[in-house]
């Protein structure tokens, strides 16, 4: 542990003498790799990214960055000193400044280091803010102020880069471009980074791994993948709401039996024994439509998601499933009709709880 | 916090500590020993103090109340000819002090005055001196005060009432109310904390006006605390009469506060505002506006400003009495040191708030403002005390030769004064632009590797330019009409505009006191020029 580049020990994150996070402890094993953070609002998620850039001492741990102490009761590198940069979700360019000065200020400190690899216009192309420059602040979008932002930051070349949900007020037609721009510009200049944000699919997309904030602690700390599809918790399956929970009873080493849909096999991730009751956990891809099925449920509503429909489907005992099909599929059901399931049922991994 | 401990939080600290140490003085002295002045004051002029500042002040606040609030009625609901003229031009009577306008008052009406003069090339020789009117004493003081202090009235009751939303108009006319019952059951209650807050500072100013009130010979707490000071030596005494005068002015100092707390909520609800069309007056109605504003900007402004320059055309001798050139660099010298001094350390003071975020800091910065409150005189007197004290008990006892002659008498003693005395304005209005720097700049700028220092000088003081020249221009203003500070602690031989007026017009020599009058009214008028734009543009926001 104590080779990994960011190293946060049993830290206490507070703000105005609350905790908001108690008692967190998680890595970034290597430099480059990005970190996302996701969680509810107001549960603490900036306040850790202000303590790491130093805007918040803490009383409890510590916080490693590249082998160096940066923060811990007895120590406290303050902001100027740690080369973190910060960019807020709020506004924080200089108002006073037009836009190009605002990013050329983040030029300033990598003066220094020499480490250039990507120059100021190349970052300014990247993220598409060549028409602002001239501008200032109060003249520009909240969506352009943003990205105007990230630019700053970038262009100081940190060793550790803090995106306070940095694509928040983006245009959402834009947003998955700047998406791909930025993970591409974090993977050539090898930035390490830490993203906020409430958009799971952003963490999903840009995170190496991801952190879940819950109830003031972190509920889970893994890979993307294994985040959505083997969450550790009711908790984290609540709050990234890609599933719903229904009661079933283990019937066999890869079977349960859920008394509207009947048998479903897979393999479990957990060994739970025959006979057991559990919740299980049912993921919007993993029930198929099968108009030929005998299984048939009743359509409640149903959403175009542009790729997918997502059906809304009830069962006998008024559970509410969620199914996707394929949007070019030859026919769609309206609500009040019967959807069929194809059988038998089977899920890759089975996630109970 | 540890953390807080650094030197901007120390420069801070003692900032706020110098400022309050003449306020401390004050209430401290109250339990001082005085000489047998006292209890003959006590059963003698004590009463006639109180019950004089009291009547002056409710007859001020009777006068400014009604002149403000209809200046900044009309103009801000009604088009009429010269309208957006009188918008800024009724501001100009903070051009002239009370006491250049009790000098004014009394050149007019006195007999064989101007007054007479005028009737006389009218209608040639006569007995006018019965028939003029005669405004001295409490009159007069009321007159002087009232006409220079209500502008404090007419620009915060001006500002609330350009907020106010052609909603709450349409709603007195869909309940079928008069335009009149309409200002008075809507209008006014909705500007009723700017008006008060208005109404507080011409309080505070009525009663630390010595001046004007020196000028009628009327007694007052004030002048009491002169009188007992310079004529009874009795520096104790005149203490004494200090806090009385204090615990006044904290009561209009506690009612403007919390009144400004209400008109900043009443700013701040911005929601369904709908911007209001002044409605374009015609006839008598736009006539009668006119006359209105004309006459109070005649009266304000435009009399005493003819009446001191007719004297001096008429005693042009006068002009070469006095060394304009040496009272204009006394003056400047003054401005400029003290403007410098002030926004320096207010500066400091304000960045050190923002950075240490320590609430004892904050709270001793917060009375330490408290010193525009307080009179001239009483700081200037107060500054005496803590000086004598400090020489006797401190200075003396070390061993050191004594301290007195470097702070009274001298011009770092003025300048100290003056900084307690404007520390407000200035500390107040940097603060007000430091509201418009979200604290997340500060961040990124030590995210961006700036130091605090570099910030400061590198953000924050490029961003707060504007601010500081505007609180420049009123601290210079200030400066200029001050008074009884500059009297008391001006060096030997150091005379500035205001106090050359002060010192012939005290002599009987109202002529020779209109030369220095006429250019001290020249000067604000040039300073208030420079700021309305901000003062208005402010306000329209």
């Amino acid at each position: 542990m104590s080779d990994s580049y960011l190293e946060i020990k049993n830290v206490d994150f507070t703000i105005g003498g609350k905790i908001k996070v108690k008692n967190a402890s998680f890595v970034i094993e290597n430099e480059g790799d990005t970190l996302c953070i996701l969680g509810p609002s107001g549960i603490g998620k900036t306040t850790i990214l202000r303590t790491i850039a130093g805007l918040e001492n803490i009383e409890k741990g510590s916080i490693k960055l590249n082998g160096k102490l940066i923060s811990s009761k007895d120590k406290h590198v303050e902001p100027e000193y740690r080369n973190v940069s910060l960019a807020f979700q709020d506004n924080s360019l200089f108002p006073h400044y037009t836009v190009e000065k605002n990013i050329l200020l983040g030029t300033e400190r990598n003066k220094v280091k020499k480490k250039k690899k990507l120059t100021s216009k190349e970052i300014i192309d990247l993220l598409d803010i060549s028409k602002i420059l001239k501008k200032y602040p109060h003249e520009i979008s909240a969506g352009e102020a943003q990205r105007a932002s990230l630019a700053r930051s970038l262009l100081t070349q940190p060793d550790l880069l803090l995106l306070d949900e940095p694509l928040s007020n983006v245009d959402q037609s834009f947003k998955e471009e700047i998406q791909v721009r930025l993970k591409k510009i974090l993977s050539k200049l090898k930035i390490t980074t830490i993203i906020v944000t409430h958009d799971s699919y952003e963490a999903f997309y840009l995170g190496h791994k991801c952190a879940i904030i819950l109830d003031s602690q972190i509920k889970q700390f893994d890979d993307p993948y294994n985040v959505y599809h083997f969450p550790n918790s009711v908790e984290v399956v609540n709050f990234l709401n890609r599933g719903i929970l229904i009661p079933a009873k283990v019937t066999g080493e890869n079977s349960l039996e859920n008394k509207d849909l009947g048998t479903i096999n897979g393999n479990f991730i957990k060994h739970y024994p025959k006979g057991s009751n559990v919740q299980l956990l049912l993921q919007p891809e993993d029930l198929e439509h099968d108009d030929k099925s005998n299984l048939k449920l009743e359509v409640v509503d149903r959403k175009f998601r542009g790729t997918n429909f997502i059906y809304t489907l009830k069962t006998s005992s008024d559970l509410l499933i969620p199914v996707f099909v394929h949007s070019h599929h030859e026919h769609q059901h309206e609500a009040d009709e019967k959807f069929g399931i194809k059988r038998p049922i089977h899920i890759d991994h089975i996630v109970c709880f | 916090m540890v953390k807080n401990l650094n030197i901007w939080f120390l420069s801070s600290l003692l900032i706020s500590v110098g400022v309050l140490i003449p306020i401390v003085t004050v209430f401290f002295s109250f339990f001082e020993e005085t000489s047998n002045y006292y209890q003959i004051l006590k059963d003698t002029f004590l009463f006639e103090y109180i019950f004089n500042s009291f009547v002056l002040l409710i007859c001020v606040l009777v006068l400014t109340f009604i002149i403000g609030t209809t200046c900044a009625y009309l103009v801000s609901f009604y088009k009429f000819p010269f309208s957006d003229f009188f918008k800024w031009a009724l501001i100009l009577s903070f051009a002239v002090p009370p006491y250049i306008y009790a000098y004014s008052l009394t050149a007019f009406f006195e007999n064989y005055g101007t007054a007479f003069t005028i009737l006389t090339n009218l209608f040639g020789e006569g007995e006018y001196n019965k028939h003029i009117p005669k405004f001295d004493g409490l009159i007069g003081a009321v007159f002087s005060l009232s006409f220079s202090l209500y502008a404090y009235v007419y620009i915060l009751s001006r500002a609330s009432f350009l907020y106010q939303s052609q909603n709450l108009i349409d709603l007195g006319k869909s309940l079928g109310f008069s335009k009149f019952k309409s200002l008075y059951s809507l209008i006014l209650p909705a500007a009723r904390p700017a008006i008060v807050a208005g109404l507080s500072l011409v309080a505070m100013e009525t009663l630390a006006e010595f001046g004007a009130v020196d000028f009628f010979s009327i007694n007052t707490l004030t002048t009491g605390i002169y009188n007992s000071w310079i004529t009874f030596d009795d520096l104790a005494f005149s203490n004494r009469l200090s806090f009385f005068l204090l615990i006044f002015i904290f009561a209009c100092f506690i009612i403007e506060n919390y009144s400004r707390k209400k008109a900043k909520y009443h700013f701040n609800s911005r929601g369904g505002f709908k911007q209001k069309e002044k409605i374009k007056l015609s006839g008598k109605k736009s006539f009668f506006a006119f006359l209105f504003c004309f006459i109070i900007f005649l009266l304000s402004f435009l009399f005493p400003l003819s009446q001191m320059l007719y004297w001096t055309i008429k005693f042009p001798e006068n002009l070469f009495d006095i060394d304009v050139i040496s009272l204009t660099l006394n003056t400047i010298y003054l401005v400029i040191l003290s403007s410098i001094v002030l926004i320096l350390f207010s500066l400091i003071s304000n960045y050190g708030n923002r950075v240490s975020r320590n609430k004892v800091l904050n709270f001793l910065s917060t009375i330490s403002i408290s010193g525009y409150a307080i009179p001239g005189v009483i700081l200037a007197v107060a500054f005496i005390s803590f000086i004598a004290w400090f020489d006797e008990n401190i200075v003396k006892s070390l061993g050191f030769l004594s301290i007195k002659k470097i702070f009274i008498g001298s011009v770092l003693g003025l300048v100290l004064v003056y900084f307690v005395r404007f520390y407000s304005l200035a500390f107040n209005g940097i603060k007000s632009g430091y509201e418009k720097i979200n604290i997340s700049v500060d961040e990124s700028s030590y995210l961006l590797g700036y130091s605090k220092k570099k910030t400061f000088m590198n953000i924050h003081v490029p961003f707060l330019r504007n601010s500081l020249l505007f609180v420049g221009i009123l601290i210079s203003l200030e400066i200029i009409r001050e008074l009884p500070i500059t009297l008391i602690l001006r060096p030997f031989n150091f005379e500035t505009f205001a106090t050359t007026a002060y010192i012939s017009a005290s002599e009987d020599l109202l002529e020779a006191a209109a030369v220095p009058s006429l250019f001290l009214i020249l000067i604000a008028t040039l300073f208030i020029m420079l700021t309305s734009k901000y003062i208005l543009r402010e306000n329209e926001r």
